[in-house]
């Protein structure tokens, strides 16, 4: 039998199917293939005042659910918004988002560890279950990020309405998303998940909007320093 | 000639800057902010248009975009509508529906032989004899319809988007403006909407000859501007109503649905034609179309002008031509009554007032193309008849008429608001509005400009509190004094074309042949005689269709009622309601691996999947085939990422399947692997696949691509009603899987995995988890396409590292992958019936031979029910097994190909393919159970009409034709 380390397989951005191998700058990071940079700097840094969709599907994510699913978290330092559809934010900025009354997705930011962590407990726990994530994932940023969503979402995600820690599972652009309002480096941004599998579609959809509206695709490269 | 007035108060041109177009192929200029029909008029341009039907010559009738009268062809855009579309330099344009040009249309010579073409005449002519169908079907075809669609239109993107308020107001007239500003300044957040391209609706031209009612405009339109919480929506329509007060807002860039917390409707009211003979000629307008061109436009209308009234109205009309220089021969009121008010205004001014009288014709100017005269006599207004003994000509270039208003209430409508008639103001009002609407102004039956604004105010502070604010609660305001609406405008003519529909050219005599036809009720005249049903949807016409009805069957207006209307209550065009045209769709990790490897793919549910991978200058058939053959002799791998993976944890994991599914779950072993079948509440087959118990407490369920996010869904909704002790997780999306069958299939999997692969250990229908090429695998024993058969499920990202350890690994076996269309044709050979091919919205599991995965002994199962109930039923329907005689060379049956016996249906084809295997044709197909056996045989009509024999036989199909 062939002996393979899975630790050497290199996954690819659920995302990159939409993405340009060519212009663009590839790295692997978390074991994922990811486009950090499309343009110079310059150009990335118009674009995210702007309008700049970037893809951030990289990040290390945990999902969990069940009854006993918010006691299984405490008990391993993880940080619980105090209501659903809500989310906050623990120790090396991992994101902590309650889906639901009982159901949770956690994502580590770049060098963060609590999804590694989480994820070595193996041991299956009465009422505690594993929810496995393969989203993509994206940092949308700038002036006209709001011109955008209204095109795709029917929700109102102005900050009148969409407040600092709220969460909300919607339909952007016609698939089942989850997206909070937050502010990065300074900015404010909208950080939206979907299925991987519609990972190129979402992309396309967000890129060509944010073309029209004078932005543009943003490498991860911009926000690795957040 | 040019008709420009001086300088108007507030006029919309800009009369330094000049504009230059063509109009049938004739130079105009204008000044910009000209609509297309101001600036013709204002260059002596009357005749704009040819009527849909008769092909009468038209011109402006109200300037407002409530009739299409004027329709024009530039370039490539079609249909515009120029009474409100704004003049650019370089148009270059031309009158719809026309041949030969809208001042010689050679087919106004059907104006002369309308009485051969009434209303209906379309329903009882054309249908003997048959031969000659063709031939009206061409003319009828090229008749049909008003500009020519351009087929090499470009995609131009409308934007669809999104946006909230707290209160939405339709409508900135000085009711809309006055509720908007009241709204915001209790701190809400109001958009305020209108269709035309500069606020204050009939603030700006209903002057009666005194513009200072300007200034009044200008205060009001300066303290919307100042606040920051006033969005103005300018030239856009507010289309329709639906759940919610979700509001799509119309306009040139595209569509914004917006979402509003209240919705103050003071969309105002259409002004409605007085019906006389000939009304319709150029130069017969309403009079807020005179207003419009005056004080909009700076055009004088005509020169010497009638003002034919029902109301006050037409006197203030009056006095505006006289403020714009034109001279007024005569004002008709067809009441009885007359103007106190204005009577005396205008006899000062020189002008003859006839009481009592009306106009019973227009006279066309000798070329028809507009008006010469009107021929006036004294008119009964209790019986509506016109009383011609006295009756005289008078000459004038144009008439002006007014007779009252329909309230804009589409939205109303749409919103479900109850509406009653009142007769002070002879329109029909709110009376009950839904939780949130509120209504203000004319469309509220409010006219007086004072009362209008208190309206607004009312509107206003009913929203506040409505939202949870405090605001004073104000008196309802009510119209007092005489109508501003005529009950019965109509003037008979014993030679009609007295026009109800300027879009359909529908005159008074055909409603009364409506009537005499049956087609009495008002939904059903207005399907018989169209009225209503052109492109202003009724706007100046469906009251007085209302009003004629109402006197033909002698009841009173509210009991005839209104049409029902749906959104959008106004033409919005196609490529607006399409948008951007968002096409979601699902890839598995390794598409890019199909791709590069040439795949042809499909759309399955949301997947794009690979169908089969042709080699160059292979044909989809051959490619079938050979990736069968493969699997048949060798191995074969398909992508089945797309699969529906569901997770059913906890301690009821298995009380839930019992439930859901027909089959037994709560013996099923660790390991093992179960087939599911899920029934509707009716019985009916949605969806099968495989229950793989990984523990106790653990299944994970694998189903169609199709239907999963269905069977998700309803699993959810499900456990909602049972409450049980689980947790279902639905991983389709998280994990990809692979399916490695055919011969070779084991050796290939036995180099990346330490698992015991042998039939033994790993039997047909059990599941284990181990490492394939290093990765955590669920491996699952499945015989769909192949008795020796493995799906490999892991998590998605990973998927690709297996398929190329196998890909490798399988080389030396010529393994090759193979698509969804291979699928198919792989497991008809194994004999595998699927739903949603073989079975469709009605297929109960008795029908499909599925007797086997029913467990009736259960106490509860999805559907069981119904199950009970059919079994007592005797079946009409058999799903059989078959196939085609041995070297059948005949045309090919296709899917849904008859099964009949003579002129009997006896049933259909589900699925049919020729196996190159097999070297047979075979299939599935529903028969009369009489015909279910082995060895019956039934007839397939195939699509030339000829028969074609089929055999019943056993499945697998491999195991009965080959012995495999």
């Amino acid at each position: 039998m062939q002996q393979f380390d899975v630790k050497s397989i290199i996954q690819t951005s659920p995302v990159a199917h939409a993405q340009p191998r060519e212009s663009a700058k590839w790295e692997v990071i978390n074991g994922m293939d990811t486009a950090v940079e499309f343009a110079s700097v310059a150009i990335e840094d118009a674009r995210k005042k702007v309008l700049g969709v970037a893809d951030v599907s990289c990040l290390s994510r945990y999902g969990v659910k069940g009854p006993n699913a918010t006691q299984w978290l405490l008990e391993r330092g993880i940080a619980i918004p105090t209501t659903p559809n809500s989310w906050t934010i623990c120790e090396q900025k991992t994101l902590v988002l309650r889906l639901g009354s009982s159901e949770f997705l956690i994502e580590d930011q770049l060098g963060g560890s609590a999804c590694t962590r989480l994820a070595s407990n193996t041991t299956r726990v009465a009422s505690v279950y594993k929810v496995p994530r393969a989203d993509a994932a994206f940092i949308v940023s700038g002036s006209e990020a709001l011109n955008l969503f209204s095109e795709l979402c029917s929700l109102d995600l102005r900050e009148k309405s969409l407040a600092a820690k709220d969460l909300i599972m919607t339909q952007v652009a016609g698939i089942s998303a989850t997206v909070i309002r937050q502010t990065l480096n300074g900015e404010p941004v909208y950080r939206v998940w979907c299925d991987g599998t519609y990972g190129p579609y979402m992309w396309e959809v967000l890129i060509e909007i944010a073309t029209e509206l004078g932005g543009g695709a943003v490498g991860l490269a911009q926000y690795q320093n957040s | 000639m040019i008709f420009r007035t001086p300088k108007q108060a507030g006029e919309w041109v800009n009369r330094t800057k000049k504009i230059n177009f063509t109009f049938e192929g004739e130079a105009f200029s204008a000044f910009e902010g000209d609509t297309i029909s101001s600036a013709l008029w204002a260059a002596g341009q009357k005749v704009l248009g040819r009527s849909f039907k008769y092909h009468r010559a038209r011109g402006v009738l109200s300037l407002a975009n409530h009739d299409v009268n004027v329709l024009m062809t530039d370039g490539i855009d079609t249909n515009i509508r120029a009474d409100v579309v704004e003049v650019k330099e370089g148009m270059v344009l031309t009158a719809v529906n026309t041949s030969g040009g809208v001042k010689k249309d050679k087919n106004s010579y059907i104006d002369s032989i309308s009485p051969l073409l009434p209303v209906g005449f379309y329903y009882k002519a054309f249908h003997t004899p048959r031969r000659l169908f063709p031939f009206w079907e061409n003319i009828i075809r090229k008749a049909a319809g008003l500009g020519v669609v351009n087929f090499d239109y470009p995609r131009i993107l409308k934007r669809k988007t999104h946006s909230h308020c707290d209160v939405l107001v339709i409508g900135a007239g000085p009711t809309g403006l006055t509720a908007a500003c009241t709204a915001a300044e209790a701190g809400l957040e109001v958009t305020i909407v209108d269709e035309n391209r500069q606020l204050g609706g009939s603030l700006g031209y209903n002057r009666a000859g005194d513009s200072s009612v300007v200034s009044q405009l200008d205060i009001l339109l300066a303290k919307a501007a100042n606040m920051p919480n006033i969005k103005v929506m300018a030239g856009a329509y507010a289309a329709g109503y639906y759940p919610d007060h979700l509001i799509p807002v119309v306009s040139d860039s595209g569509i914004n649905k917006v979402r509003a917390k209240a919705v103050i409707v003071a969309s105002g009211a259409f002004e409605q034609p007085p019906v006389f003979r000939y009304n319709d000629l150029p130069g017969v307008m309403l009079g807020s179309a005179v207003q419009r061109l005056i004080y909009r436009y700076a055009v004088k209308p005509f020169n010497n002008g009638i003002v034919v009234t029902a109301n006050d109205y037409g006197y203030r009309v009056a006095l505006d031509l006289l403020q714009a220089g034109t001279k007024i021969v005569a004002l008709v009121d067809m009441r009885q009554t007359g103007s106190a008010a204005y009577s005396a205004v205008l006899a000062k001014r020189g002008v003859k007032v006839y009481i009592g009288h009306c106009v019973y014709e227009a006279i066309a100017s000798s070329d028809k193309s507009g008006v010469r005269g009107a021929v006036i006599c004294a008119y009964d207004e209790k019986q509506n008849i016109a009383l011609t003994d006295n009756k005289f000509t008078l000459e004038c270039d144009g008439i002006a008429m007014s007779a009252g208003w329909a309230p804009a209430g589409a939205l109303l409508y749409q919103a479900g608001t109850g509406m009653q008639f009142d007769y002070g103001v002879e329109q029909f009002v709110p009376s009950r509005l839904p939780n949130g609407m509120f209504a203000a102004g004319k469309v509220n039956g409010v006219f007086e400009l004072e009362q209008r604004v208190r309206d607004g105010v009312r509107a206003a502070n009913d929203a506040i509190c409505h939202l949870g604010l405090q605001a004073p609660q104000n008196e309802a305001e009510k119209h007092v004094g005489i109508s501003p609406s005529h009950p019965y405008p109509m003037v008979p003519h014993p030679k009609g074309k007295n026009f109800v529909d300027f879009d359909e050219d529908i005159q008074i005599k055909d409603f009364v042949n409506a009537a005499k036809e049956g087609f009495d009720n008002i939904e059903l005249m207005k399907r018989f005689t169209t009225v209503g049903m052109g492109p202003s949807q009724g706007k100046h016409s469906n009251m007085n269709a209302i009003r004629i009805l109402a006197k033909i069957r002698d009841l009173p207006v509210e009991k005839i009622g209104t049409t029902t209307s749906r959104p959008f209550f106004h033409p919005t065009p196609i490529g607006h309601l399409g948008g951007r045209g968002f096409h979601s769709h699902r890839l598995t990790s390794l598409h890019d691996w199909h791709q590069a490897n040439g795949a042809v793919f499909t759309d399955i549910g949301a997947w794009k999947r690979a169908a089969y991978y042709p080699a160059a200058g292979q044909s989809k058939e051959d490619a079938i085939q050979t990736e069968a053959l493969a699997v048949r002799k060798t191995a074969g791998i398909i992508d089945g990422s797309s699969f529906g993976k569901i997770e059913i944890h906890g301690p009821d994991a298995a009380l839930f399947l019992e439930r859901f599914f027909t089959g037994v779950y709560i013996d099923q072993k660790v390991g093992s692997c179960r087939y599911v079948m899920l029934l509707d509440e009716s019985g009916v087959v949605v969806d099968d696949g495989i229950a793989s118990r990984l523990a106790d407490d653990l299944f994970y369920l694998s189903i169609g691509t199709s239907n999963a996010a269905a069977v998700y869904r309803e699993m959810q909704r499900s456990q909602q009603i049972w409450q049980l002790n689980l947790g279902l997780v639905n991983v389709t999306g998280a994990y990809g899987a692979i399916n490695i069958a055919g011969p070779a299939a084991r050796e290939i999997l036995s180099t990346l995995t330490d698992l015991d692969l042998s039939y033994e250990s790993f039997p047909m229908s059990s599941v284990r988890e181990s490492q394939v090429a290093g990765v955590e695998t669920r491996m699952i024993r499945v015989a769909f396409v192949a008795d020796n058969g493995y799906e490999l499920h892991a998590p998605m990202g990973q998927i690709p590292h297996i398929w190329n350890a196998l890909i490798t690994a399988g080389k030396k076996h010529a393994l090759r992958p193979f698509g969804s269309d291979t699928q198919r044709l792989l497991r008809l050979e194994m004999g595998h019936a699927m739903p949603g091919v073989d079975t469709d919205g009605l297929t109960n599991p008795f029908e499909i031979g599925a007797e086997w995965a029913i467990k009736m002994s259960k106490p509860y199962f999805i559907g069981q029910r119904s199950l009970t109930i059919l079994a007592k039923r005797p079946l009409r329907k058999q799903l059989v097994p078959f196939v085609l005689a041995e070297n059948y060379k005949g045309e090919m049956p296709m899917d849904c190909n008859l099964v009949v016996d003579g002129r009997d249906i006896l049933g259909r084809v589900t699925s049919i393919s020729y196996s190159k295997y097999l070297d047979r044709c075979i299939g599935f197909a529903y028969v009369t159970p009489s015909k279910k056996e082995a060895g019956s045989v039934f007839q397939i009509r195939v699509d030339s009409g000829a028969l074609v024999a089929a055999t019943v036989i056993k499945t697998p199909f491999i195991k009965t034709l080959k012995g495999a």
